[in-house]
């Protein structure tokens, strides 16, 4: 498991570099609440073929900020997207609420830190 | 296709999957996970069972009429909830004494009634241990 | 007059599905245009109550009730990710035991996919003769967990039972039993005009797509994108009980059918493997300490890549449990497939998919 750290603003970029569709599977977009209003985005990947090749990138995020979206690149990243803004609360570009949580459920469940 | 033709055929005259219950009974296998259950006299009231459990289905809590087991110094009693079980058998493997103070047996709990007051009950339980 | 284009809905209640999921296509004619999809009836919050109500060990048996069909995967995904973050050994037997019920799960998830698609198709005494057979492989994974659905096998350390002699005898009659069946299936699939004939370059997921939209598990390799999980970890010894990887071609509902076919016999020579070749040991290793840090771990789910990320802070609860599984990240390139096809073929395509709902919404 590698893990990059890169930045809101250079995501897109970075992935539109390293992502090549028929290396790497896109496996989820994650989220780890890591304090109060602050939120890690892991974006994690995984090389078709080899053993345990897993690499994250990761950006930490302000629940105020807005993550952009990597629908162009990925198209399969639009249902993790959706799930991400469910159950953190953070607005994604191009992905709306509702996936899990209705109008009158709990928002953002996941989004308070425990530690 | 003539596969297919020749097996429904032939399927006329198999018997059928299912049984005929109750008039025949259904087949309990060996080792069938059923009801923990509790031999005081052996337990040493070291409560791992109850941390072991992961539903909580087991609680010790403070009695006013504590058994006479010399081991019982806190006063405590044992509680069990079956329709709280889910027979994973934790409890038994945390046991320091299993098979004599905790086993897992192959009966089958009960059902749940309202006159049992099954869940009042429990709660009541749950409360005693939370105060 | 211009082109019209009618919403037509499928779910969240239908006769085709197992379970609620909702999909509102948009028909022009009777050719699918468009799709939206809708997923989260059966939300439970599950990543929430392991990471707020339980303790790291107990996590085990709340993960297996996601989902009834792939509960020793869910199970088995965690552990492993716990046991690595506690570093702790398992012993070679737990391992194999392990993947024994991984790949019995894997024999009854499948036929019962197969004998759903075959419903969907019409044939209906084809899937009680299934569902009728894939009974006893449910009555030995009774005999060796003492649970018929919720396994309660694997926890942090080993597995909680081992089998005996007589058990062993009686999975390899099963095996043997399930074998013969099984060539009597792929004889049915290939042969029968309903099971063949009508499924060939129905719901197609190009190689391309495929790659495109990561399609994983049976959906992927049936459209030729070798990817299985099993060969690309290694903490199962996967590599010493025979495991094939068999890619098929097309990426058409029959494709899929004989993919899932024939892992179906590489999981029956697999078990029949792990019981030839069962190390002696002890099943169980006691583990302590709390765990610190974050693991991620993937597991080949009968359906495809189930993934587990977990992250601890030296506590008992966790602060974090990913759980990222098949059916979820394979619903964009089910859209895909819907794109294109008849609508009346839907409720088939979906079939054939084999979705789990409760898995994907958790």
């Amino acid at each position: 498991m590698k893990k990059i750290e890169t930045t809101l603003e250079s995501v897109v970029s970075d992935l539109t570099a390293f992502y090549d569709y028929k290396v790497w599977e896109f496996l989820t977009l994650n989220g780890v609440a890591i304090d109060e209003g602050t939120t890690e985005i892991q974006w994690i990947f995984s090389r078709y073929g080899a053993i345990d090749d897993v690499v994250i990138y990761y950006a930490p995020v302000k629940n105020s900020e807005t993550v952009p979206s990597v629908v162009d690149l990925i198209p399969s990243a639009i249902i993790s997207q959706r799930e991400i803004v469910d159950m953190f609360g953070i607005t994604v570009e191009n992905s709306e609420k509702g996936l899990y949580l209705d109008e009158d459920s709990l928002s953002a469940p996941l989004a308070t830190c425990r530690i | 296709m003539w596969y297919s033709v020749k097996k429904a055929f032939t399927n006329l005259l198999s018997p059928p999957q299912t049984i005929d219950y109750p008039a025949t009974p259904i087949k309990r296998v060996e080792r069938y996970r059923g009801l923990i259950e509790y031999g005081e006299e052996h337990c040493i009231y070291c409560l791992k069972c109850e941390k072991a459990c992961p539903p909580g289905a087991i609680l010790f809590t403070h009695t006013d009429t504590p058994t006479e087991n010399p081991k019982n110094k806190k006063s405590l009693a044992y509680d069990y909830n079956p329709h709280l079980c889910i027979y994973c058998g934790e409890c038994v493997r945390a046991c320091p004494k299993p098979n004599e103070a905790l086993w897992q047996s192959e009966k089958k709990p009960g059902i749940g009634v309202k006159e049992d007051r099954v869940n009042e009950r429990w709660f009541e339980v749950e409360g005693r241990k939370g105060s | 007059m211009g082109r019209k284009i009618i919403d037509i809905p499928l779910g969240s209640q239908h006769i085709s599905l197992l379970e609620p999921i909702k999909f509102r296509f948009a028909c022009e004619n009777e050719k699918i245009v468009d799709v939206s999809s809708d997923v989260g009836f059966v939300h439970r919050g599950i990543e929430k109550a392991c990471t707020t109500k339980f303790a790291y060990d107990a996590v085990p048996y709340v993960v297996a009730r996601i989902c009834g069909l792939c509960a020793i995967t869910h199970s088995l995904a965690y552990t492993t990710a716990a046991e690595s973050l506690l570093e702790g050994v398992v012993t070679r037997r737990a391992k194999y035991l392990r993947m024994l019920l991984v790949e019995l799960d894997r024999i009854h998830s499948h036929m019962l996919c197969l004998s759903h698609t075959a419903e969907n198709a019409g044939f209906e005494a084809m899937f009680m003769r299934i569902m009728g057979d894939r009974e006893s492989v449910m009555d030995i994974q009774e005999r060796i967990t003492g649970n018929r659905v919720q396994f309660d096998y694997v926890s942090i350390g080993g597995v909680n039972r081992d089998i005996t002699t007589d058990i062993e005898k009686e999975i390899r009659k099963t095996l043997a039993f399930i074998r013969e069946k099984t060539h009597g299936y792929l004889e049915e699939f290939t042969t029968n005009w309903s099971l063949s004939l009508k499924f060939k370059g129905v719901g197609v997921l190009t190689l391309d797509e495929a790659y495109r939209y990561n399609a994983i598990g049976p959906l992927a390799r049936a459209a030729g994108l070798a990817t299985d999980v099993r060969s690309e970890t290694d903490y199962l010894p996967y590599n010493e009980i025979g495991y094939e990887m068999r890619v098929g071609e097309g990426g058409d509902i029959y494709s899929r059918n004989i993919v899932r076919l024939f892992e179906i016999l590489n999981s029956i020579t697999m078990c029949e493997n792990i019981l030839g070749g069962l190390p002696e040991g002890e099943i169980q290793t006691k583990m302590k300490g709390k765990p610190t840090g974050e693991a991620l771990v993937r597991l080949e789910a009968p359906r495809g890549e189930l993934m587990y990320y977990i992250r601890g802070e030296g506590k008992a609860m966790l602060s974090r449990v990913r759980i990222k599984t098949p059916t979820f990240a394979s619903i964009p390139a089910f859209i895909e497939v819907f794109k294109g096809s008849e609508y009346a073929d839907a409720p088939a395509i979906l079939a054939s998919f084999d979705p789990c709902m409760s898995c994907t919404a958790k």
